[in-house]
């Protein structure tokens, strides 16, 4: 059975070659363009792991990491924070919310399969780098 | 003391009534029963009846004539005429007796003392009567005319010496009264007053003042030499003074130095005139003490001094000006500036001088001035070369608050505005830093797309799936070539020069795109109500930096919680209206007031410089707008600012 990973993004481009990348490494991916469809995409399904963004309307990145990781169901699915906020008083504030890795844009897809290993304990041949 | 008068002329009015009744009883007595008989007894009664009429008669006169010279001199004359006849008539000038009534007149007339005169009176009555007695003639059959004789002596002397006395008492008492007038206004004038008699200048009096001012006690001043009081240095000085003196009858000087009592020499005004007194005549010097007035003169003179120092010491230049705009003073700093000196400026209009003008300037704050009586500024360009100057005037009122002159005050703030300008443009880069975060991050993930895009595209063999990679990545790439373009007119140099129509519409929804790249913020709803407006002049870099900084301020105040951020755009009468307001915290009343302060900010060091609002208030006001803040915590801020559709150009 393949892992299910969430990708919540509101830029449909990030969205598209994440998904493009995971899923021809065999996992199932599932989208959400804001915190509000990600919230709603956990309820329905148990994910093995969340991509999610920080700077999104309706619901943030933030409030996306506090829900999970307050949510005694979920607060175990391993969560990368993928942003463009690169400062870091950014990443300290995402790792204190409970985030288990932080992955600024711009990004490589060594950069990604990096942290799909550290996260998954899985590796595939290409993610050796 | 009118009272104590009219009590007196009552008095005196009665006692000469009473005085007269006994006259004329003895009199009457003495022509009809005299010894010599009456040869014409119609005359004689005829006499009486007017005797006695005349008394009647003054019963009703008012009691004030018999205290008057001119209506008693005349009334005496009256009764020592009808007593005379009436002893002409008795006595036919046989006897001695009217001798004896002459010698009562004389010795009445010359009396000044009553008692004295009651006395002689008595004397004369008593040796009458003895002379009289020893002459048989009392114990003749008309023995009663002649006893008679002896009362009328004494009666006659009671009422000519009591006239005679009230009358020089009366004179006595006037001259008194007005000497000692005289005697207080010398005495107690401000002035020193010496009396010298003429010719030999010595001095007859002086007044308290001259004891008081020279030091000497009256009676050392006394028959000195009036040159005895000079300095000795201004003795000849004194001498020529009262030559003059001498041959005009009076003269003036100033300042001779006078010599104190302990040396010191006193500085007067001499003013001397000739007053004759009768046979005498004296020489009257007043003279007044300047050394007071010295003192205030050089005290006039130093505040002058340190105030024309104050003048002059200024380096902006000040001028004074009439109320037709002539030139009344410069300070040197004008002088200087024109390369001209001080009377050459002056009377000349201040817009010929400054502005090389002919007629009154445009924003002239001194017409304002002239017209409010209130300090008033204006800036003005000069048309020669780059200098801007600040007009101040202020105006001169007199003791009554009527506008005398105006001081115009100006200063050069080229070197100011060029540094505020190097403000508004160090802001801006500041501003630039704070977008710098937001913009990378806007940067970013059209970024990170293209990177994961070309990634795929080079692992992909399908060419026909390349195609659509590719079309991605051209996207991302046109999304970051806008926010470049965004950015460059930005940071586009806010110069004088650029100044262009702007729509504020256009440069509004520009500004909020820019911030809206740094603050991507969830859940601010963004309403914009614009309607169509009039372009204005102006720098559109600037206008940017106005809209760029409060929606920026806007996005802070609701600080990621969520919010409604309304923009609007309205065209007024003479203005065009652009407000921002947001759902925020807002801003407490304390700091209401301070917010355009520089420097001023609530933010942490390193968060913000306290120079945004201050930027967008010189901003505004260059532009001659207002602008206006309204807010309540926790409900919002709105900030209104209006801009002048016809500016005036400066």
């Amino acid at each position: 059975m393949s892992k299910k990973v969430l990708i919540v993004d509101d830029e449909e481009v990030i969205r598209k070659f994440l998904k493009i990348h995971l899923t021809k490494l065999g996992y199932e991916v599932t989208e959400a363009a804001d915190g509000e469809q990600a919230i709603e995409q956990l309820g329905k399904d148990d994910f093995n792991l969340i991509i999610c963004d920080i700077l999104m309307p309706k619901k943030n990145g933030w409030e996306v990491i506090k829900e999970v990781k307050s949510n005694p169901k979920m607060k175990n699915i391993p969560f990368i924070v993928l942003t463009a906020k690169n400062e870091d008083s950014d990443m300290f504030k995402g790792y204190d919310l409970g985030a288990n890795y932080y992955m600024t844009k711009p990004f490589t897809k060594a950069q990604l399969l990096y942290g799909l290993r550290l996260m998954l304990h899985e590796a595939p041949e290409e993610i050796r780098v | 003391m009118e009272m104590q008068f009219k009590m007196d002329d009552q008095e005196r009015k009665r006692i000469i009534l009473a005085l007269r009744w006994t006259a004329i009883i003895v009199t009457s007595y003495l022509i009809l029963f005299g010894r010599g008989r009456v040869t014409n007894l119609h005359l004689s009664h005829i006499l009486i009846a007017i005797y006695i009429f005349s008394n009647i008669l003054l019963y009703f006169f008012p009691k004030t004539w018999f205290s008057n010279s001119k209506f008693f001199y005349p009334l005496v004359l009256f009764d020592t005429g009808i007593v005379s006849f009436g002893m002409y008539l008795s006595e036919k000038m046989t006897t001695d007796f009217y001798i004896v009534f002459f010698l009562i007149i004389i010795f009445a007339s010359i009396s000044r003392n009553f008692k004295l005169l009651m006395a002689i009176g008595g004397i004369t009555a008593l040796l009458y009567g003895v002379l009289l007695y020893s002459w048989g003639l009392l114990t003749t059959e008309h023995g009663s005319s002649y006893t008679l004789r002896i009362p009328f002596i004494f009666i006659m002397t009671a009422f000519y010496g009591y006239i005679v006395q009230t009358l020089t008492r009366e004179k006595r008492e006037e001259l008194t009264i007005s000497e000692d007038k005289y005697r207080g206004l010398f005495e107690n004038a401000n002035d020193g007053i010496i009396l010298l008699r003429n010719p030999q200048l010595q001095i007859a009096d002086v007044n308290r003042e001259v004891e008081k001012v020279t030091g000497y006690p009256k009676k050392e001043l006394i028959r000195k030499e009036i040159f005895d009081l000079f300095a000795p240095e201004e003795i000849e000085k004194a001498r020529s003074y009262f030559k003059e003196v001498v041959e005009k009858g009076e003269g003036r000087a100033d300042c001779l130095s006078l010599k104190k009592e302990d040396g010191v020499s006193l500085e007067v005004d001499l003013s001397t005139k000739r007053i004759d007194l009768g046979d005498e005549s004296f020489y009257q010097m007043i003279f007044r003490d300047l050394t007071e007035q010295r003192k205030l003169e050089k005290k006039i003179r130093e505040s002058k001094r340190s105030l024309e120092a104050i003048f002059d010491g200024i380096q902006d230049h000040l001028s004074l000006q009439a109320p037709d705009y002539k030139i009344l003073r410069v300070n040197r700093t004008v002088a200087e500036n024109y390369k001209t000196s001080f009377q050459e400026l002056i009377g000349l209009k201040c817009y010929e001088v400054y502005f090389q003008r002919t007629l009154l300037c445009e924003k002239c704050p001194v017409s304002l001035t002239l017209e409010t009586k209130k300090p008033a500024s204006s800036i003005m360009k000069l048309s020669e070369g780059n200098t801007t100057l600040k007009i101040f005037s202020y105006p001169v009122l007199d003791e009554k608050g009527e506008l005398t002159s105006v001081i115009e005050y100006m200063k050069d703030i080229t070197e100011e505005q060029r540094l505020q300008e190097q403000l508004i443009q160090s802001e801006k880069l500041a501003g630039i830093g704070i977008l710098a975060s937001g913009v990378t991050h806007e940067i970013n993930n059209p970024l990170s797309g293209i990177i994961g895009m070309a990634e795929i595209a080079l692992e992909e063999d399908d060419p026909s799936k390349n195609k659509d990679y590719l079309k991605d990545i051209l996207t991302c790439a046109q999304r970051i070539s806008e926010i470049v373009k965004g950015l460059k007119s930005y940071s586009r140099a806010a110069k004088k020069e650029d100044q262009s129509p702007v729509d504020l519409n256009e440069v509004f929804e520009e500004s909020l795109k820019m911030v809206h790249l740094a603050t991507k913020t969830i859940s601010v709803e963004v309403i914009k109500q614009f309607q169509p407006i009039e372009r204005i002049k102006a720098n559109m870099g600037e206008i940017q930096q106005v809209f760029t900084n409060l929606i920026t301020n806007a996005f802070q105040a609701m600080d990621g919680n969520g919010g409604k951020l309304v923009l609007s755009t309205r065209s007024l009468k003479d203005s065009v209206e652009v407000k921002v307001t947001d759902s925020g915290m807002g801003i407490p009343q304390k700091y209401l007031n301070q917010i355009f302060d520089p420097f001023f900010t609530t933010k942490k060091l390193g968060e913000g410089t306290g120079l945004g609002l201050n930027i967008v208030y010189r901003i505004v006001t260059k532009y001659e707008g207002t602008i206006d803040v309204k807010s309540k915590e926790q409900i919002g801020t709105t900030f209104t600012i209006k801009f002048p559709t016809r500016r005036v150009e400066v």
